[in-house]
């Protein structure tokens, strides 16, 4: 028995020594993106001009993202520079934003977390939600046949299963450049209802009567928006990632949804 | 005694001496840690960042993982795969020092002896590639416990299938140098073949993936069945397919299948 026991030392030892050495390297930084930002002790955000309530342009309220970047700035021991870019959301294509990595660490004010956008950038999720929603004065959209004006945005949602099923209802689109014409095209008549993202409507002067909801959430799933990070800045997006969770243990990112009035999913839009 | 409990009896002292000798032997854990070391800690970190464009949507890596959690799964398949094939050194030991004469006059059924031989291998194995998992936090890889179990259970099948492979060519080949050499040309072309260290991107049609690589390296990455292995376990781990999600699963059940029939023939013969 002594003999049987003493046979499974020697390789419980060697597996002992495998796995602490293996646990220990895990540990080691995988690049400099946040000893970078520590050198310089400045943490850069980008954002688009408007996107409210996470983007609003207003020095008292600048934006929930834009505050929650500052306290997450904080939690790291850096000094937020927020980056506002005119550039953002003026393409569908991202790249034509131009974003580049000396610009920003950050990117934020409507980037979803999508797997679009995570083709591009990693995300971390914050706990508000998006998707597209329908806009018109009798709460649905109209029936085959019926004109739709379209903003598909550019928070990464997938427009190409928008467009096919669309296209699959028979429904006429219209598509808008912005969100001016995306109101003056409903104001007009030319189209009876409205489809965009859930924040574009926030930011938009909208027809009297005219109601924003939900479109099916089992063909239109809806996605966290997120603060989006270059892909390969590993020690930077768990830094943040780690300062988000402290933040919602705190009750600050509660206390931010509040202060933005942004509603649960089943209150919203 | 019942003879199904001899038999039991006989599988486990096969499979415990399998265990035994390969975790008293220190190069084989070497091994095991250093292949994950050299592909994530060393090929891993230093390719990421041309893997992550300066410009944002100019990535042309376009999958949603940076390239250390796409090349994790890979690694554990790799580990998984020197163990497994190289446990064939252990049949060819056993066959060149007489112990597997000795092993194969015993009352048990031949089959139930390579049985007991493949499942210590592929036991090993496991472990190896469960070695990889440690790493997790280092290619920022988060998994639950069901991913790991599930993992786990498609890294033994695997691990199975590929010790079976293993004993075909250990048949086929008489000498330890001999199957040195062999075993590194199946390894390592097997897995840069597997789309292990570069994305088949889901999204583009068989045209266009031409456009990207060259046809015939998308018909070996295509043919070869490590590809679907190492897809399952993105799955798994990282939640990321390229092929439909059966298939990988299907296609490890059905290596380990048909490696252990033709294993069986082989060891039979001998």
């Amino acid at each position: 028995m002594k003999g049987g026991r003493n046979r499974w030392i020697q390789p419980a030892i060697n597996l002992l020594i495998t796995v602490a050495l293996l646990t220990t390297l895990s540990f080691l930084p995988p690049d400099t993106s946040l000893s970078d930002r520590q050198k310089t002790g400045v943490l850069k955000l980008c954002v688009p001009p408007s996107y409210p309530p996470l983007v609003t342009g207003d020095p008292q309220q600048p934006g929930f993202d834009i505050e929650l970047g500052g306290k997450v700035a904080a939690e790291l021991g850096l000094r937020l520079a927020v980056n506002t870019l005119s550039s953002i959301g003026t393409d569908f294509n991202p790249r034509n934003w131009s974003l580049t990595r000396g610009q920003c660490d950050i990117i934020a004010g409507g980037v979803a977390d999508t797997l679009q956008s995570r083709s591009f950038l990693q995300t971390i999720p914050t706990p508000i939600e998006t998707g597209w929603v329908g806009v018109s004065k009798s709460g649905q959209l109209p029936a085959a046949g019926g004109s739709v004006v379209v903003l598909p945005g550019t928070s990464g949602l997938d427009r190409l299963k928008l467009s096919g099923w669309l296209r699959q209802q028979s429904r006429q689109v219209i598509p808008a450049r912005s969100p001016q014409q995306f109101a003056e095209t409903l104001a007009s008549g030319r189209a009876a209802a409205g489809i965009t993202e859930r924040f574009l409507t926030a930011g938009m002067a909208l027809p009297e009567g005219v109601t924003p909801f939900w479109l099916d959430e089992a063909q239109f799933p809806r996605f966290r928006m997120a603060f989006g990070l270059w892909k390969g800045d590993q020690t930077l997006k768990r830094a943040v990632a780690a300062a988000l969770q402290r933040l919602e243990a705190a009750g600050d990112m509660a206390a931010l949804e509040a202060r933005y009035h942004i509603e649960t999913i089943e209150e919203a839009p | 005694m019942n003879p199904i409990v001899m038999a039991l009896r006989g599988l486990y002292g096969v499979w415990l001496r399998e265990i035994t000798r390969a975790t008293r032997d220190r190069a084989q854990l070497i091994g095991g840690i250093s292949r994950p070391l050299i592909w994530l800690l060393i090929l891993g970190v230093g390719l990421n960042p041309y893997f992550r464009g300066e410009v944002y949507g100019e990535v042309r890596f376009v999958i949603p993982y940076t390239y250390l959690q796409f090349l994790f799964p890979a690694v554990i398949v790799l580990n998984i795969m020197y163990t497994s094939i190289q446990f064939a050194v252990s049949v060819i030991w056993d066959r060149e020092f007489g112990f597997l004469r000795e092993v194969l006059v015993s009352p048990m059924p031949r089959w139930l002896i390579l049985l007991g031989k493949v499942l210590g291998g592929a036991t090993v194995a496991t472990l190896h590639g469960a070695l990889v998992l440690i790493l997790a936090r280092f290619a920022d890889v988060t998994l639950s416990l069901e991913q790991v179990a599930l993992a786990l259970l498609l890294m033994f099948i695997l691990a199975f299938g590929l010790t079976s492979f293993g004993v075909i060519l250990a048949a086929r080949v008489r000498s330890f140098e001999g199957f040195g050499v062999f075993s590194n040309t199946v390894i390592l072309p097997l897995y840069f073949t597997s789309s292990s260290i570069f994305p088949l991107d889901p999204a583009l049609t068989r045209a266009q993936q031409a456009v990207t690589y060259p046809e015939w390296l998308v018909f070996l990455v295509q043919i070869n069945p490590i590809t679907y292995a190492v897809d399952a376990l993105r799955g798994v781990l990282i939640n990321f397919n390229q092929f439909a999600p059966a298939m990988g699963v299907g296609v490890i059940v059905a290596m380990a299948v048909v490696f252990f029939v033709v294993a069986t023939i082989d060891f039979a013969r001998q």
